[in-house]
């Protein structure tokens, strides 16, 4: 499990040798990748499939769907199309063999970064237990929901050769299979004889008919025999790829990454807050706790009276996200936009979006605060100042802003060094230390997160009222400790 | 009659024993056999000495070894634990376990909420049948369902059984394989707070339970005369409380209450209530398809300690190993003759050491029988393993 991490992408894999490298939408995740992929890839990727991974989690945990009920898929489906992670709906709505470029990238992406998690997740037995449990409610999520002409093909690339008992076999059984089977109609049903160490949830909760040693499962039951046999597989890969760590890590850009990532937002998605900030205190909180992102767009709103509309939603998700309120929010544009401009005006053009952002106008979505992906992937134009200053700034301009702020220059050096070479969210790791005066590494993945670590250093440094009252029916639930919930992937039926 | 003997005589009878009783050689093949392809060595043995001192991870490489670690040691309980990658010590770290047979544990005092006739370490005639349909379940199962053929029983000493499952499946399963098979056969949960302890569900029952009801119908009007599960207003109201429906509940009381004491009387007046109600209630039945089955399992079904069949290097007590408190051997039985076991006719070490006790020449005979079924095991186990290894090319499929 090699990667090696090229700034520019000097891909080796061309979509010919795709298809025979990724036949399948569904895969079992046998052999690592080998082409090389550019950090900032590696990143998304790692990313992309955490939201995923979680999303899993927020479903039966937090949603309390049944697993791989229609509900529980709808909303994975429904949380990958807002997060706008198309390649992962395609592989998990249907499951098929298609052989279409953007069947061969969708499996590709799957595939390296699931490898990439595994590098994250190997480092405890918690963490690897969590990620198990995901990666196994994914593939038995993908496997149900799989077209049908597409299982036999599955079958076949994964060298799965099961003959089905005879009729007379059969009969000579077909009171117990009655009895023990879980399903209804068995009669129409072939079945198969597999070892019962193979099926060992089944046997577990008396599911299946076992003789002799061997469990006699209907075609339907094969996911059983599956993902143990992905479970196996993969407990056995995180053990090794735990003990290769320190070979991979030699490379500190992916160490920060790699260990970022697991405790890294992604998940939560900041849109309710617990406190409630008085917009007072944003000026001394912008310089103490704001991300660059955001310390650098209030600059900007305190000095020219306005931004532009794409900062104003950056911005103003943000602050939701930290627990200014509408009112507020509201208070806080006003008061700055009014000094350029007629208060109707701001009433007619600005208030309406402020509300929209709380989900009191239009669709009334209670939008989440942007993550660092979005963040860094977002377009900047001309006039604009949101998006990642790590990314969206010059290395001439990031310097001298950092020096304006009275950093000393090793550290400057160090960020502006890490975001020259495109490690953004690295470089705004190395800028939070150097506004704590920490080494502390942290892995940051959303502008929200950045704030939070910061207050939790320094708790007691400004004022927090807590929440009076709930507003919003639809409240998330923090989603950071997810991880620490103990799921036992032994409870994972269908 | 235990009290008739003293416990300090032990330590001068036990090096005799071990010389001249103990089936050192069949101990030895078993355990060898048990460890293949890892040399015997590699399996820990441990001992209690006489002032209950423990000592774990000792080992053997030949019976030549174990006669003088007998002789040495003089142990008062002999326990037998995994298979290692190495010699086993307490010093060594990276030793990992790479065998160990499955096994399962039953005790007697797990059913002391069941059981009338004696309680703790007690034990008699009557509760041994509890130990005679479990072990009648549990090897229908390991033999039927799983498909296992070299399976040990073995007397504990007191007031148990324990099963030892040689076949190669079985030694080398993992700790998943293990805990699948200890909840496949156990059916009865839930703690002091909770009445009702088996809950089968509204779907069909699973062939194996249904096959477990069976067995426990042959034993079960024997039991409630025996134990007289129904027969006191206390016993009575413990029974009640499982009864999940108050109505039915309500009736049942009246009527019981009204009876005469004999707990099959009883018994077999709550089944026509509960047949009847259900007759008379469609949506009962319903929520208590399954009762009566699930009160036979809560009274007579085994009650393993299924923390002993999870666990990998669980240790347990070896055949032939004296119980220090009784002086009973523990000896192995055939399961098909579970019923047939008298517990003053189970050999101990103080009768077969002394040529004047009554009972000596019976305790003999009963132990030469523990002997040669500990023999027919082992040479049974042998074989398998001999084709086994035929089969697949010495140890290309070995761990
Ligand atoms: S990395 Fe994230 S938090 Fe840091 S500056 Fe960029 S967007 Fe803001
Ligand atoms: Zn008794």
């Amino acid at each position: 499990m090699d990667f090696n991490i090229r700034r520019k992408s000097t891909r080796t894999a061309i979509s010919g040798s795709l298809i025979e490298t990724y036949p399948h939408d569904l895969q079992m995740y046998k052999v690592p990748p080998t082409e090389n992929i550019t950090l900032q890839e590696f990143e998304n990727l790692a990313l992309e499939r955490l939201t995923l991974l979680r999303t899993l989690a927020t479903a039966t945990t937090l949603k309390g769907l049944r697993l791989y009920s229609d509900e529980f898929t709808d909303f994975i489906l429904s949380e990958l199309k807002n997060n706008g992670l198309k390649y992962y709906v395609k592989l998990c709505e249907k499951s098929g063999c298609g052989s279409l470029e953007t069947d061969l990238q969708a499996r590709r992406k799957d595939h390296i970064a699931h490898f990439i998690l595994r590098l994250a997740y190997c480092r405890t037995e918690d963490l690897r237990r969590w990620f198990i449990t995901r990666e196994l409610e994914l593939f038995r999520m993908r496997f149900i929901t799989m077209k049908a002409e597409a299982l036999d093909a599955f079958f076949k690339i994964n060298n799965l050769y099961y003959t089905n008992i005879s009729d007379e076999e059969k009969s000579d059984i077909i009171i117990n299979l009655r009895e023990s089977t879980q399903h209804q109609n068995i009669e129409h049903m072939k079945f198969y004889k597999v070892k019962f160490y193979e099926v060992l949830d089944l046997v577990r909760s008396r599911k299946v008919f076992i003789k002799g040693g061997y469990a006699y499962i209907p075609h339907k039951d094969f996911i059983s025999v599956l993902t143990a046999q992905y479970r196996t597989h993969l407990r056995q890969s995180l053990a090794i790829a735990s003990q290769h760590l320190k070979e991979i890590e030699q490379d500190e850009r992916i160490v920060c990454l790699l260990k970022g990532l697991h405790q890294s937002y992604s998940g939560n998605d900041y849109s309710d807050s617990k406190v409630v900030v008085p917009i007072e205190s944003l000026d001394s909180l912008s310089l103490k706790s704001f991300p660059l992102c955001m310390r650098q767009l209030h600059e900007q709103l305190r000095l020219a009276h306005h931004l532009k509309h794409g900062g104003r939603l950056q911005y103003g998700l943000f602050l939701k996200g930290i627990g200014v309120t509408l009112e507020d929010s509201l208070r806080f544009w006003r008061e700055e936009f009014t000094k350029i401009m007629e208060i109707d005006k701001f009433e007619k053009q600005y208030a309406y979006n402020v509300r929209y952002n709380y989900g009191k106008e239009g669709s009334k979505k209670n939008y989440s605060p942007f993550n660092c992906l979005k963040i860094i992937n977002n377009n900047v134009g001309p006039g604009e100042c949101h998006g990642c200053p790590f990314r969206h700034s010059d290395s001439s301009n990031l310097k001298n802003k950092l020096k304006g702020y009275g950093f000393e220059p090793q550290g400057i050096s160090d960020v502006v060094d890490m975001a020259k070479k495109g490690h953004y969210q690295i470089a705004c790791s190395k800028y939070f230390d150097l506004v704590h005066g920490t080494s502390i590494g942290l892995g940051i993945n959303h502008p929200n997160q950045f704030y939070e670590e910061s207050q939790k250093l320094q708790k007691g440094d400004i004022k927090i009222e807590p929440k009076k009252e709930v507003k919003n029916h639809s409240t998330k639930v923090e989603q950071t400790d997810l991880e620490d919930i103990d799921f036992d992937e032994n409870l994972i039926k269908i | 009659m235990v009290g008739q003997y003293d416990e300090n005589l032990l330590s001068d009878m036990l090096p005799i024993y071990y010389a001249k009783l103990f089936p050192q050689n069949v101990f030895c093949r078993w355990l060898s056999c048990g460890n293949y392809p890892q040399p015997l060595g590699n399996r820990e043995l441990s001992f209690t000495l006489s002032d209950d001192v423990y000592l774990r991870y000792l080992s053997i490489n030949n019976q030549k070894e174990l006669q003088t670690l007998f002789q040495k040691k003089c142990p008062y309980k002999l326990d037998i634990g995994a298979v290692y990658n190495t010699k086993p010590s307490i010093g060594r770290h990276d030793s990992i376990i790479l065998a160990r047979e499955l096994v399962f544990d039953i005790d007697l005092t797990d059913y002391d909420e069941v059981r009338t006739c004696c309680k703790e370490a007690k034990v008699c005639g009557k509760c041994w049948k509890f130990m005679v349909i479990a072990c009648e379940i549990i090897h229908t199962a390991l033999r039927d369902d799983f498909g296992f053929q070299n399976i040990l029983w073995v007397f504990s000493g007191r007031r148990g059984i324990h099963c030892w499952v040689s076949d190669h499946e079985a030694r080398t399963l993992d700790s998943p394989g293990r805990s699948a098979i200890a909840d496949y056969m156990c059916l009865i949960t839930g703690g002091e707070n909770q009445n009702k302890k088996v809950n089968l569900g509204n779907d069909n029952l699973h062939s194996s339970i249904r096959r477990a009801i069976n067995i426990i119908e042959k034993y079960f009007k024997e039991l409630l005369e025996d134990q007289e599960f129904l027969s006191t207003t206390e016993r009575l109201s413990t029974f009640l409380k499982i009864i999940p429906d108050e109505t039915l509940r309500h009736q049942i009381e009246k009527v019981l209450d009204k009876m005469p004491t004999s707990s099959l009387q009883r018994w077999e007046s709550f089944v026509d209530i509960y047949n009847n109600y259900c007759k008379e209630n469609v949506t009962a039945i319903r929520k208590m398809k399954h009762l009566i089955e699930e009160i036979m399992i809560q009274y007579c079904y085994p009650r393993l300690d299924i923390n002993v069949t999870k666990g990998f290097n669980h240790l347990l007590k070896s055949p032939f190993s004296i119980h220090p408190k009784t002086g009973k051997v523990s000896i192995v039985f055939k399961p098909e003759f579970a019923r047939d076991i008298k517990l003053d006719e189970v050999p101990t070490i103080y009768t077969l050491l002394d040529d004047a006790s009554p009972e000596n020449a019976q305790h003999q005979t009963n132990m030469r029988t523990a002997v040669k079924n500990f023999q027919e095991v082992v040479f049974s186990l042998e074989k398998t393993e001999a084709l086994r290894r035929k089969k697949y090319g010495g140890n290309s499929m070995e761990f």
